[in-house]
């Protein structure tokens, strides 16, 4: 980037940026079309629609208000000037938004998601919408219609998923920061595979309107970022009540960036180490980091408590009955009446099932094997012994963080039990690769925030992430501890 | 443990209105199978006088007024709504003929 607009400015996070608009060094502008310079050149495939023209539009309305210094309250713009991507799942009014899905591929919406609106009044620039996995369903972005996502730093790997092009556009430099989903982990594993911070916020915390629902009971938009404090200013500038999401917290906005910012005091701080999260199939490498990075926590003053979650070992399972019922009946709006795709093939029968059958046909082989999944668990004769029992099961999952949350004040662990793995390396095993999320998705069936930050790497050089839990609505004292961590040996 | 064979695979794919190729219901069915056996070990959890949980969310549900919005257009006035629509006729949705 530093090359591309001919200046040597280290200009990583909003605040190096800022710091660069202010001594006159750069222009939001000439920023906006370095990176757009280097993301239509990129080899990566990780955005699948630029919005050039808006961007430059909204680039010259920060550098107009920054010519005024003085007379704009620059505090009313936190994120002036600042190029983001967009998972492609968060619709922006006029912006083609496609879910990596056929389906999907020319839709062009009549309304932004309020995510992206806030982001926007806060002064940022959207360069574009990045790829996916299809309709947000996959741990690896080999699902994307458009084609795969490929690891920003090692061509034979994946980025993770499902949103693998949020990920792997911020460590490539093609973006400062990114929007992702996370649904089972879809924030969380891409980050932690390619070595960005990814966080999930509490369920409730961020507004839905405008995300394309996969799971409603799961889904969250959350920040993907260099740093820590970066996923602070990002999700202080998207929380807040929606009155357009009737699952959005009343809970009144909190100053994240200043929390995120201060010491913690580690005397008073208790970590929850669970004994079902560092069993076999753990990566020795992944293993020891996270261990490293629990001895750092208590070398600080932290203490270090082991626990158990004892219903772990079927939050998969509960998973994948939860999420693929949701999508069974999310999905079912895609009968090409009113928006999506119509093949001609389809207009010409004069029978309503064919001409569904012959729509639906649009959906690639990971969203219909979850459709008729979810169809199934929804079934007559089926519903109480695999979707009914699977939300009871739920329900002791989440006591199972209740109890933990008496006696400690986070949970730690891996990410995910493996660094990035190959290209194809569980593309043919569904089951395999669920299990990948393992560590992820009991986070999501009980509503928390949780992030991932880098802790290590193997020896491949292979980026390894840290899980840091929190109980619902601690998010400011989630980023206290993960940019302390973050700042060990600064 | 339920038994998946290719009759109820196409039996689901009916009531999920998708069309699957044969090679795909034997994918397909294989797939559901081990997937099935796997989630099976949810039978095995004691859930006596468990409650469901089917959203995480506990607040209450805040209203709206309801008030009538008009519907986007664009710069010319027509409904943004149909600028993605797949067919369109008199300013609404054109659909096949089905009887």
């Amino acid at each position: 980037m530093e090359e591309i607009i001919g200046k040597n400015i280290k200009m990583n996070t909003v605040r190096e940026i800022h710091d660069a608009f202010d001594s006159g060094q750069l222009s939001p502008v000439a920023l906006t079309q370095g990176y757009l310079e280097v993301a239509q050149k990129s080899h990566h495939n990780a955005f699948l629609t630029f919005c050039e023209k808006r961007a430059l539009a909204q680039a010259k309305v920060a550098e107009r208000l920054i010519a005024h210094e003085g007379q704009v309250p620059r505090e009313k713009f936190p994120l002036l000037g600042i190029p983001l991507g967009i998972k492609d799942v968060l619709t922006i009014d006029g912006v083609r938004t496609t879910c990596a899905s056929k389906m999907l591929e020319n839709y062009v919406p009549p309304y932004t998601a309020t995510v992206v609106a806030r982001l926007e009044a806060a002064g940022a620039v959207i360069l574009g919408k990045t790829n996916m996995d299809e309709f947000a369903m996959g741990g690896s972005n080999e699902n994307s219609a458009f084609g795969p996502v490929l690891h920003p730093t090692h061509s034979d790997r994946v980025p993770g998923g499902s949103s693998g092009g949020s990920a792997t556009a911020v460590r490539a430099g093609l973006c400062v920061a990114a929007l992702g989903s996370d649904t089972g982990g879809s924030v969380r594993l891409p980050a932690s595979f390619c070595g960005i911070v990814g966080m999930k916020p509490t369920y409730g915390r961020l507004s839905r309107y405008g995300l394309i629902a996969f799971a409603s009971s799961l889904d969250q938009v959350g920040p993907m970022t260099q740093t820590v404090e970066d996923a602070a200013r990002l999700f202080e500038v998207m929380a807040g009540h929606d009155p357009l999401d009737s699952t959005s917290s009343l809970r009144s906005k909190e100053n994240f960036v200043r929390t995120c910012l201060t010491v913690p005091d580690w005397s008073r701080i208790k970590i929850g180490v669970p004994n079902e999260y560092f069993v076999s199939g753990l990566a020795p490498n992944v293993e020891k980091s996270v261990r490293t990075a629990l001895q750092w926590f208590e070398s600080q003053g932290a203490k270090l408590v082991p626990i158990s979650l004892p219903h772990t070992s079927y939050a998969v399972a509960v998973y994948y009955m939860v999420a693929v019922s949701e999508a069974s009946s999310n999905l079912a709006r895609y009968d090409g009446v009113r928006y999506g795709a119509r093949p001609s093939l389809a207009s010409e029968t004069g029978d309503l099932a064919t001409f569904y059958e012959r729509v639906r046909a649009n959906f690639g082989s990971e969203v219909k094997r979850r459709i008729i999944l979810g169809t199934f668990a929804l079934s007559s004769g089926y519903y109480d012994a695999y979707y009914r029992r699977a939300c009871q099961v739920r329900r002791l999952i989440q006591q199972d963080f209740d109890e933990a949350f008496k006696t400690v004040d986070f949970i730690a662990s891996p990410v995910s039990p493996t660094t990035a793995f190959r290209l194809g390396e569980k593309s043919q095993d569904p089951l395999k690769m669920y299990l990948n999320d393992i560590f992820t998705i009991p986070v999501n069936l009980a509503g928390l925030p949780a992030l991932s930050v880098p802790c290590g790497e193997d020896s491949e050089k292979l980026p390894i992430g840290l899980h840091l839990i929190a109980p619902a609505f601690q998010e400011g004292r989630l980023l206290c501890l993960a940019h302390a961590f973050e700042r060990r040996s600064a | 443990m339920i038994e998946v064979n290719e009759a109820l695979t196409r039996k689901v794919m009916g009531l999920a209105k998708l069309k699957l190729s044969d090679g795909e219901v034997t994918t397909f069915t294989a797939q559901l199978q081990g997937i099935l056996n796997y989630i099976d070990q949810l039978s095995r959890v004691d859930v006596q006088g468990v409650g469901s949980m089917t959203h995480p969310f506990d607040e209450p549900t805040p209203f709206r007024e309801d008030v009538v919005c008009p519907s986007p257009v664009d710069t010319e006035g027509r409904p943004k709504t149909l600028l993605s629509a797949p067919d369109v006729l008199d300013g609404g949705y054109k659909v096949p003929s089905i009887l």
